[in-house]
This record gives structure tokens, C-alpha cells and sequence, in this order.
């Protein structure tokens, strides 16, 4: 079985002249967090779309589970949940019958999934009333239970934080966090809000104009954005030695370029350029660097602080 | 399949123009019944006359399609092109991996069975039993029971062409709105065709359509050959039709 949910090779959506995704290719293992990063119209939607069959790609493929034919994916469909853009629910019906149509439309037997859906997405005690009256955000929480009516593998969920306040922000990511650790529920998260999905993610992928910049775990994004002084001298392995006896610290890492990141002293560059310097080190580079995930996004794709 | 048959059943039972629907042609199927029978409003020259049913004549406003389409294009509206609209609820069916082409057979399935009972079932019943309540109960013989089985099998078949129609139409429009409009456009149209003199070929393609055979084929003493027409008709026309409406669905972008 391939550890991958899903795999983009080269996917590409044409609409007339313009390109609104740009040969992707995106790569999800089991149990991650995806998160999709992008501007208003990067083409994060696109993407979602494709990936569920609602659009059809001008280039490329799309491989979930493994599979990448047209049956296949339709069976691989079948394992997923997806809310795309905005919950797509039945406004003249309560929260249970717009779970039982889907329940009847998935051919899930037995009624109980419709009660732990409502329970999950805490929806329970709504009664007659109908979908119509719901706020935005009971919306967002029941077109959350559609998704998770079938108890997939796979969860697809674009701007979920739509209309939520900001209650329904932690509820929605706790229980999204819930998920993934207990039912190893691996999910793909669309969002132009940054702090929101820094909170979330295991992984990043950074669309802009259609084409997908960056693919990076937490991890890398983590130590992209850390705040460090960034130095290269002569002698990397003595610069080390002389930051742990003369500076007297260990918070810093030396790269496999050959670059040092000193991740504390960073009010202090006279003092660490002056020891590194008396130690008969000749200092190449030296510079602050690391940034904030709005900077970093912003410098990715080029532009000023937006997303 | 059976799943997803079972799924729109539930959206139609909850769907309130279909009880809006349904009700209307019960009234005025009764009020036509009523006004029929007491020859308040007379009708003449009708199919039932010819079959010894003059008293069922309330149920020629229910054959034309100009009258009928008003009750099932406004169904295809608010049953069909509403999944499409702001809602976007037709995601939901295509995100569940199902096949395209199941998911509209589905709908054309269910609409049709429901077609039938507004346009059919509800006007020929209510003509009974208002015959029955009114004393002239002995109307209903062997032969003219035969009669409108018949008959109202071959009409349903062409029905069953007509909703295959307003099914592509739905799901090209994807709006309750332009359903109505188009519709009521459409079934215009054909009046207008079959009023109007006609060319050969023109001639020809009308008298094989559901159109002309939705008159043809309530006539009683038909040929084996007219009847097999008004089966070829109605069988090609829904075959095609619902064939045509699969392939669009299965190739549309979904908004």
C-alpha cells in the first residue's frame, strides 16, 4: 500500500488563457496535516476541486490511495470527506435529515453515525430547527459532520474556518487535531490565515499563482522562520568550539552548508562577531535572519505581507 | 443504486414544491373532473369521447404538454437545478465517489416516477373516483378500463421522453429560474411547430415525435402499427435523451 493519501504529478487546470494550477505536484503522506497555504485566488481551490472530482484537469494526474484510474479514484473518492468552499447542505432541512440523505447517498447502514456526527461537531441539540436559521458557523460545524459522516481516511477541508468565531476556531482545530491522533485521520487544510494553520500543520505546501512554490514539514518551517544569527567563518567546526568555550552556548547548529545558526546572542553581534574575530576566524557572513510565518510566506512568493 | 434511489426519495419527500406540485394538480384535476362532468365546461372531440369516456374529458388539459409542463418544469426547477444553485448540495453526491452517470440516472429516475404521478396517476385517479362518487361509475367496463391502461401507458412512455428532456435541460441551466423559463420556452416552440404548416422532412420528424404522439396515442382502436410507433417513439426518445443528459453531466464542471 503507498504511504501516500495523495500525489499531484504535473496537474494542471486551464480555464480559456490562464492557468489556475500550474503542473502541482503535491505530496501527502498518511496521518499528516496538510496545510495549503496561498493568496485569495493562488489557486488553492482549484486544486480542492480537482482533487474531488467536482473539475477535471487539463494536464497531469491525481493519484489517491495509490490509484490514479478513473474507477479507482471514484472508490478512493469514497474514502474521503471534502468541504469545499462553502458546506454544501440542504437549507430547508434540519441538521439530521441533511445527514440522513447523505447517509442513504453513501449507503452507510444502521442511523448511529448520524448521532456521533452530530455529537463530534457538537450539533446534537439543534431539533427542528432548520438549516436555514443556523449561524454560519453551525453551518461550517454541520457541513464538518457531512464530511465525517462516513468516518474517512482522508479529509479535505478549504477556509473551514469561514464565519467561525473565534470559540469555533480552537473547537474546530482541537477536534481536527482529535482526529489525526486517535482515528490517524490524515487532512488537507486550505488557508490564506497563517496563524491559523501554523497551529495545525505537520506540513506546508505554498501555492502562488497557480503553481506550488514550496512543499516543507513543520520542522523546516520552524527552523526557516527561528530567529538566529546566520554565520559563516573560515573554519566552521572552530567557530563551533569557540561559541561553546568563549560565548559559552550550545543553542546553535551548524548546517550542513557550512553556515552556523546561533539561535541566542541575538542582541549581541558585536560581542560574537569580536570573539569569533579574536579567536583569528575570518568572518565570511554574518547576518539576523529567520522570520515570522507572514514574512516567510510573503518573501516565498515575492511580495509584501498579504496572506 | 438502490441507496441513492432511497437518498432522493428522501429529498423529494421533503421538498416542499413537490407537495405544492402535488396538491395543485389534485385540485384542479378534480375542478377540471368536476366541471367536465356536470358540462360546465364542454369539451368535445376529445380521445375519451371516441372511447365512450366523454365523462373523463376533464383529462384533456392534462394531456397537453403547454398545461403539464407548468407542474413538472417547475418540478425539474426546484428538484433537479436547486442542487446546482447557491446551496451547491450536488458537491456533496459527486465528493462521494459515486459515478457521474449513476448520480444523474438516479435523479431522471426519481423525477420521472414523480412526473408521472402529477401529470398521470393524480388526474386519471381523481377522474375515477369523481365519476365513481357522481353516479357514473358504470362508465368504467372491461373495454374502456382496458382503454385507458392502455393509453396511459404509451402517454407515460412519452412522458417518460418529455422528463428526459427537462432532465438535460436542468442540469444545463443549472438554475430553478431558467428551468421554467426554458421549459415553458420549449413547449411553446412546439405548439407553434405543430400549428404551423409544415415542409416534408418537417412534417415528417414532428409526426415522430413524443409531441405529436402524446395526442396519437390516446386515441382509442389503434393499429399494432401505431402503437408500435408510440413505443419506438417514446423508448428512442428517452434512450437518447437520458443518454445525451449522462454524458453532460458526466463531463460538466461543477461550479
Amino acid at each position: 500500500m503507498s504511504e501516500y493519501i495523495l500525489r499531484t504529478h504535473e496537474l494542471t487546470k486551464t480555464y480559456k488563457n490562464h492557468k489556475a494550477v500550474d503542473k502541482v505536484n503535491i505530496s501527502i503522506k498518511k496521518g499528516d496535516i496538510y496545510g495549503f497555504i496561498g493568496q485569495n485566488g493562488a489557486g488553492k481551490s482549484t486544486l480542492l476541486r480537482l482533487v474531488t472530482g467536482l473539475n477535471f484537469p487539463s494536464g497531469g494526474s491525481i493519484e489517491i490511495f495509490g490509484v490514479n484510474t478513473e474507477t479507482g479514484l471514484n472508490d478512493a473518492q469514497k474514502r474521503m470527506g471534502a468541504v469545499i468552499e462553502n458546506p454544501a447542505l440542504f437549507l430547508n432541512m434540519t441538521a439530521r435529515q441533511n445527514l440522513e440523505v447523505h447517509r442513504l447517498q453513501k449507503g452507510i447502514p444502521g442511523k448511529s453515525c448520524i448521532d456521533d456526527a452530530l455529537s463530534l461537531v457538537e450539533l446534537k441539540n439543534t431539533g427542528n430547527k432548520k438549516v436555514k436559521n443556523f449561524s454560519l458557523g453551525m453551518k461550517q460545524r454541520l457541513g464538518l459532520a457531512v464530511a465525517l459522516l462516513s468516518d474517512p481516511e482522508f479529509l479535505i477541508l478549504d477556509e473551514p474556518t469561514n464565519g467561525l468565531d473565534p470559540i469555533g476556531i480552537v473547537e474546530l482545530r482541537d477536534l481536527i487535531k482529535k482526529l489525526n491522533h486517535e482515528r490517524g485521520l490524515t487532512v488537507l487544510i486550505s488557508s490564506h490565515i497563517l496563524s491559523e494553520l501554523y497551529q495545525l500543520a505537520t506540513t506546508y505546501g505554498i501555492i502562488h499563482n497557480g503553481q506550488l512554490i514550496e512543499e516543507l514539514s513543520l520542522s523546516e518551517l520552524d527552523e526557516k522562520c527561528q530567529q538566529h544569527l546566520k554565520i559563516k567563518v573560515d573554519n566552521a567546526n572552530k567557530g563551533a568550539t569557540v561559541l561553546e568555550e568563549m560565548i559559552q552556548t550550545a543553542n546553535f547548529e551548524v548546517m550542513p552548508d557550512g553556515y552556523i545558526h546561533l539561535y541566542n546572542h541575538l542582541n549581541d553581534v558585536y560581542t560574537v562577531s569580536k570573539t569569533l574575530t579574536d579567536s583569528g576566524l575570518v568572518i565570511e557572513h554574518l547576518s539576523q535572519n529567520g522570520d515570522s510565518l507572514e514574512s516567510y510566506f510573503s518573501k516565498v512568493i515575492g511580495g509584501e505581507p498579504h496572506a | 443504486m438502490l441507496n441513492m434511489i432511497q437518498a432522493e426519495m428522501f429529498k423529494l419527500r421533503l421538498n416542499k414544491s413537490f407537495w405544492v406540485i402535488l396538491l395543485t394538480s389534485l385540485v384542479l384535476s378534480a375542478v377540471m373532473h368536476y366541471l367536465a362532468i356536470t358540462e360546465w365546461w364542454q369539451v368535445y372531440n376529445t380521445p375519451f369521447d371516441a372511447a365512450g369516456l366523454s365523462e373523463m374529458n376533464g383529462l384533456s388539459m392534462f394531456m397537453a404538454p403547454l398545461f403539464f409542463n407548468l407542474m413538472i418544469g417547475t418540478l425539474a426547477a426546484f428538484y433537479i437545478s436547486t442542487d446546482f444553485g447557491p446551496s451547491g448540495v450536488i458537491k456533496n453526491q459527486i465528493i462521494s465517489g459515486k459515478n457521474r452517470k449513476l448520480i444523474y440516472f438516479v435523479k431522471y429516475i426519481v423525477y420521472s416516477a414523480a412526473a408521472v404521478v402529477i401529470a398521470v396517476l393524480i388526474p386519471a385517479v381523481t377522474g375515477i373516483i369523481l365519476n365513481i362518487i357522481m353516479g357514473n361509475g358504470g362508465i368504467f367496463t372491461f373495454e374502456t378500463i382496458t382503454y385507458l391502461l392502455g393509453a396511459y401507458s404509451l402517454f407515460s412512455l412519452q412522458l417518460l421522453g418529455y422528463t428526459a428532456i427537462i432532465s438535460l435541460l436542468a442540469i444545463i441551466t443549472e438554475d430553478s429560474g431558467k428551468t421554467i423559463i426554458f421549459s415553458i420556452l420549449f413547449t411553446i416552440v412546439m405548439y407553434i411547430v405543430e400549428k404551423m404548416p409544415k415542409s416534408g422532412i418537417i412534417e415528417r420528424i414532428y409526426e415522430y415525435s413524443i409531441f405529436q404522439q402524446f395526442n396519437q396515442v390516446l386515441f382509442p382502436e389503434l393499429g399494432i402499427e401505431s402503437i408500435m410507433t408510440g413505443l419506438a417513439v417514446g423508448l428512442i426518445t428517452m434512450a437518447v435523451l437520458l443518454f445525451i443528459g449522462m454524458i453532460v453531466f458526466s463531463k460538466k464542471e461543477i461550479k
